[in-house]
C-alpha cells in the first residue's frame, strides 16, 4: 500500500518538476539558436552551441552595462540594508519601552501599505532632491523599503542571545558600541546571512521603481534593459537574442540560490516567517 | 563605570534615529503623500497643481476600467489562492510524510521561479504563449489539437487565467516550504496513533495535518491576498499592459499607466488609494473568514 502511494504520489511531483524546468531549458536553448531554428524547430536542441546571442544581448542590447548597474545596487542595497537595520533591531528587542512598542509597529504597519501609493510622491521627492536617475539612490530606496522587513527576522535571531554575556562585558568595561557591533553582530550571523540572501535576491530582480526612477540607458538595471530588450527584440525579431538576455538575468540568481539554498531554507522555515 | 542615562539615550538616538528619519523621509512621506496629491488635478508641472476636492474619487467610481480591474484583481486573487494552496499543501505533504528520497531535488527545483524576476517570468512566459514561436500552440499542434491554438494573451476570455498561470508557477515553491515548515513541527506520534486506530492517510491528513498547520496556512493565505493585490500588476504590465483592450487590466498596472504614461498624477493617487483600501477590507474580511479556534492535541 505504502509502495503504491509512493508511486501515485511521485508523479505530480515529476510532472511539476517538469513544468518548472521545461521553460527554463526552453529558454536556455533558444539563447543558442537561430531565428529559423526558433521557428520551425521549438523542440529541438540547437545545432551548435555558439555565445552570439550571448555577446549581442551584452554588448548590443546593454545587457552588459544593465548587468554591473543591478550588481552594484545589489551589493551597495544590502549592505546600506544591514547598517540601517542592526542597529534599530539590537535597540528594539534589548529596550523594551512604550516608545519602542509603538516604533514596532510603525515598522509592522508599514509593511502592509501597498508601496504603489507611495510612488508617485517618492518620484517627485526624487526629483527635487535631483536624486532620479541615479543608482545611489535607488540603492537607498530599495535599503529603506526592505528595514522593516529585515528588523523583524533580526529581532528574533538578536532575542535567542542571552543577556548575560552583554552583563558580562560590561563588567569587563566594554561600550555599549563595542557589544552591539563585537559581540551582537557577529552573533547573530546566520540571521545576517538568510535576511541578506533575501534581500539580495529582491534587489536584484526589482523592476518597477527601477523603471520609475531610472531614466537614461546607461543607469538602467537588468529588469528594466530586459524589458526594453522585449520591445526592441520583437521589432528585429532577435529572438535568440531575447532568450540570451534571459538567461544573463536568471544563471546568476540560480547558482547563487543552489550555493545558498540550505540557508534560505533553514531561515523560511525555522523562525523567520511564523 | 555604570553608564550614565545621557550615554544610554545617545546609544539609543544613535541606534534608532538615523534609520528612522530615513524611513520618514522616503516611506512614511510619500504614503502620506499620495493621500494627499489624490485631491489634485495635476501633470507633474508644479505650476498647474489644482485642488478639486473629491473630483478623482467621483471620477474613479465612474470609471468602467476600473470596475474591470477590480474584477480582475479579484480573479487573480482568487484562483492564486486555490491554485497554490491545493498544489503546494499536496507537495508539501509528499515531501515531508512520504520518506521520498529524492525530495530535496524537488524542494530546490520547485523554488527556482521564486528567485526569478517576474520580469524575466513574464517575458518567458509571454513567449510560450506567442502564437508563432511559442510553446503552447506548437504542443497543441502535435497532439492533434490544433484548432484549440490561438494567441492566449491577445483573447479577450483566455488573456486572465493565461496570466494566473505563471503567477502560481511562480507561487508554489514558497508556499511549499512555509507549509512544510509547518509539518515537521506536528509530532509525529500523532500519526502512529492514527495508523494504529486504523485512520486512512486522507482521515489524517484532514483530522491532524490540516487543523495543526491552520497558522501556517491561514498565514500563505492572506500573504497571497496581499501580494497579490500589491503586486500581479507587474506580471500584467509585462506580458500585456493591460490589453487587450482593457481585458487584463488591473489596479497597479492602471495607475502606473495613468500616472506615468498619461501624466495624471492626481488620478494615480487616488488609484494609489483605492488600492490601500480595497487591500486593507479584503484583509480584513479573510482574517474574520479564516479564524478558527487554535486546535492543540
Amino acid at each position: 500500500m505504502k509502495a503504491f502511494s509512493q508511486i501515485m504520489v511521485r508523479i505530480p511531483l515529476i510532472l511539476w518538476a517538469i513544468i518548472v524546468i521545461f521553460p527554463l531549458v526552453w529558454m536556455f536553448m533558444g539563447a543558442f539558436k537561430t531565428n529559423a531554428e526558433i521557428f520551425t524547430s521549438p523542440w529541438a536542441l540547437p545545432q551548435n552551441f555558439n555565445f552570439s546571442n550571448f555577446a549581442r544581448a551584452w554588448n548590443d542590447f546593454n545587457i552588459g552595462r544593465a548587468f554591473l548597474n543591478s550588481f552594484f545596487v545589489t551589493a551597495f542595497g544590502s549592505i546600506l540594508t544591514l547598517a540601517l537595520s542592526i542597529p534599530t533591531a539590537y535597540a528594539l528587542e534589548r529596550i523594551r519601552s512604550k516608545m519602542g512598542e509603538v516604533l514596532i509597529n510603525v515598522y509592522l504597519a508599514s509593511m502592509m501599505i501597498p508601496a504603489v501609493l507611495g510612488w508617485i510622491p517618492l518620484f517627485f521627492l526624487l526629483m527635487k532632491l535631483n536624486l532620479l536617475d541615479n543608482l545611489w539612490a535607488l540603492s537607498l530606496i530599495y535599503a529603506i523599503s526592505h528595514v522593516p522587513f529585515t528588523i523583524f527576522i533580526l529581532i528574533g535571531f538578536i532575542g535567542n542571545i542571552p543577556k548575560e554575556l552583554e552583563e558580562a562585558a560590561t563588567v569587563d568595561g566594554m561600550s555599549q558600541y563595542g557589544i552591539l557591533f563585537k559581540i551582537i553582530t557577529p552573533l547573530i550571523k546566520s540571521g545576517i546571512m538568510t535576511v541578506t540572501i533575501l534581500n539580495a535576491i529582491s534587489y536584484w530582480n526589482e523592476f518597477f521603481m527601477a523603471l520609475i526612477l531610472l531614466q537614461t540607458e546607461s543607469n538602467t538595471t537588468l529588469g528594466v534593459a530586459m524589458n526594453l530588450l522585449k520591445t526592441k527584440a520583437q521589432y528585429e525579431s532577435a529572438w535568440g537574442v531575447l532568450f540570451a538576455g534571459l538567461c544573463i538575468a536568471v544563471i546568476p540568481v540560480i547558482i547563487f540560490y543552489t550555493i545558498f539554498q540550505r540557508s534560505i531554507t533553514k531561515g523560511m522555515t525555522e523562525g523567520a516567517i511564523k | 563605570m555604570a553608564q550614565t542615562a545621557k550615554q544610554r539615550y545617545l546609544f539609543l538616538a544613535f541606534c534608532l534615529l538615523p534609520t528612522f528619519l530615513l524611513f520618514l523621509v522616503f516611506t512614511i512621506y510619500p504614503m502620506l503623500g499620495g493621500l494627499y496629491y489624490s485631491f489634485f488635478e495635476w501633470s507633474g508641472t508644479s505650476s498647474v497643481k489644482t485642488f478639486i476636492g473629491l473630483d478623482n474619487y467621483i471620477k474613479l467610481w465612474n470609471d468602467s476600467i476600473i470596475k474591470q480591474a477590480i474584477f480582475n484583481d479579484f480573479f487573480f486573487v482568487f484562483v492564486k489562492v486555490i491554485g497554490i494552496m491545493i498544489l503546494s499543501l499536496f507537495f508539501a505533504v509528499a515531501l515531508t510524510q512520504l520518506r521520498i528520497k529524492e525530495a530535496p531535488f524537488y524542494r530546490i527545483v520547485f523554488f527556482f521561479p521564486n528567485i526569478m524576476s517576474v520580469v524575466v517570468i513574464g517575458i518567458l512566459w509571454q513567449f510560450i504563449y506567442d502564437p508563432s514561436i511559442g510553446l503552447v500552440n506548437s504542443l497543441l499542434t502535435k497532439v492533434g489539437l490544433s484548432e484549440w491554438a490561438r494567441p492566449w494573451l491577445g483573447d479577450m476570455t483566455w488573456v486572465l487565467p493565461s496570466i494566473a498561470i505563471p503567477a502560481i508557477w511562480a507561487g508554489i515553491g514558497l508556499f511549499m516550504l512555509l507549509l512544510m515548515g509547518g509539518i515537521s513541527n506536528v509530532p509525529k506520534s500523532l500519526y502512529e496513533a492514527a495508523d494504529i486506530d486504523g485512520a486512512s492517510e486522507w482521515q489524517q491528513f484532514w483530522r491532524i495535518t490540516v487543523p495543526l498547520i491552520w497558522p501556517q496556512i491561514k498565514t500563505s493565505i492572506l500573504y497571497i491576498i496581499i501580494t497579490s493585490l500589491n503586486g500581479s500588476f507587474v506580471l500584467v504590465q509585462v506580458m500585456t499592459g493591460g490589453g487587450p483592450g482593457s481585458a487584463s487590466e488591473v489596479m497597479g498596472s492602471y495607475l502606473y499607466q495613468r500616472a506615468f504614461e498619461d501624466f495624471q498624477f492626481g488620478y494615480g493617487a487616488a488609484i494609489g488609494v483605492l488600492i490601500l483600501v480595497v487591500s486593507l477590507i479584503t484583509v480584513l474580511i479573510s482574517q474574520l473568514i479564516l479564524k478558527k479556534e487554535k486546535v492543540e492535541y
